[in-house]
């Protein structure tokens, strides 16, 4: 843990910067422009769906799911209790988003009363592992789809990669080898993976319009956030 | 130069005005931290704490007068439907209900299967 203090530093200047690099000339556009659907339909509850987990890690999904839930209400939603919503999907055997979510969702208005569905998934939750250095990288496809129409109100995608490798440039030798590898064992712990999923959570739901319990509801039309590149094209 | 005194008093005013009167939405406690705990492992002693986090929720949010975040007391009714403590379900769900009108026909459902179930 101490280590990993030592390091913070590093780490976020080293995140930083790989931010400053991956969006070279960001286009900005509007809330309102964007997200139209959301300030005309004015979705006030949402039903926060199981993710779908494409990810190699077969406890992402698990863990994924109980970091949505806070943000979402703090943008001003009514939102759903996941362990208890999901409880009953499973009883009426949904127990993957996938298998919905083609079809009319008119069916969790009649009987969750929710305005709009909130899909989740999990497209990289891994650690990829170079030489000496390796990424951490957690990103996070989201949808709010209407359940009068069945149509997408909003769309985004978060990625947030961090560099585990501590190294930053020098001439490690080997000690510094020794110093990453235990660097790298204790942030790839799984607890560390929700802490950077609510980072890019955090992304996402900044350019989702804000909900009715928030002071700002209706007010954002004008909030300018960075325009999405085609999702499917992030995914690999 | 009175001015000047007048207008920076005025300010300091404004500024100090404005930290006070900023609240947090909800108070959410441990809720995050249990329920990842839930997650991890379902045992006795998680779905213990699980159950006291939410219990404190509710007692933060009305010390600093604080709307009891969604879910909440829903969370809570499900476990007493949980361990056939149907009243006390009932009386969460309609909790939830009573602070959130969006949640009326969800609670409303689960209102049905504790009477039926008790």
């Amino acid at each position: 843990m101490s280590v990993f203090k030592l390091l913070k530093p590093v780490l976020v200047t080293l995140f930083a910067s790989t931010m400053l690099t991956a969006c070279v000339a960001p286009t900005y556009v509007t809330k309102g422009s964007e997200f139209p659907g959301m300030y005309t339909e004015k979705p006030k509850s949402l039903l926060i769906m199981p993710p779908i987990n494409l990810s190699t890690a077969a406890d992402a999904k698990d863990y994924y799911s109980t970091t949505v839930e806070m943000p979402v209400a703090f943008h001003g939603y009514y939102t759903f209790p996941y362990e208890l919503t999901a409880e009953v999907l499973k009883e009426q055997g949904i127990y993957d988003s996938e298998l919905v979510y083609d079809i009319p969702l008119n069916k969790f208005q009649e009987y969750f009363g929710a305005d709009a569905v909130l899909f989740t998934k999990i497209v990289k939750w891994d650690t990829s592992y170079a030489v000496v250095a390796s990424n951490l990288t957690v990103s996070i496809e989201a949808e709010i789809k209407s359940t009068k129409t069945s149509e997408v109100l909003w769309s985004y995608t978060g990625t947030v990669v961090v560099d585990l490798s501590g190294n930053s440039g020098g001439g490690a030798g080997l000690v510094g080898l020794l110093a990453n590898a235990i660097v790298t064992a204790i942030n790839t712990a799984a607890a560390d993976y929700t802490t950077y999923a609510k980072q890019a959570n955090a992304r996402f739901i900044y350019s989702v319009p804000v909900g009715p319990y928030h002071p700002q509801y209706l007010k954002d039309q004008e909030v300018k956030i960075i325009q999405q590149q085609q999702p499917k094209q992030e995914t690999n | 130069m009175k001015m000047k005194l007048v207008s920076l008093l005025g300010f300091a005013i404004l500024l100090s005005g404005c930290a006070a009167t900023e609240k947090p939405m909800y108070e959410y406690g441990e809720y995050s931290e249990s329920f990842y705990a839930l997650k991890r492992d379902a045992g006795e002693e998680n779905a213990a704490k699980w159950k006291s986090s939410l219990e404190t929720i509710i007692t933060k949010s009305s010390e600093q007068s604080l709307r009891v975040p969604p879910g909440v007391y829903a969370n809570l009714g499900f476990i007493h439907l949980k361990a056939n403590d149907n009243n006390k379900a009932v009386e969460y769900f309609e909790l939830e209900k009573k602070i959130y009108p969006e949640a009326e026909v969800f609670m409303n459902n689960l209102i049905k299967k504790a009477n039926a179930q008790g």
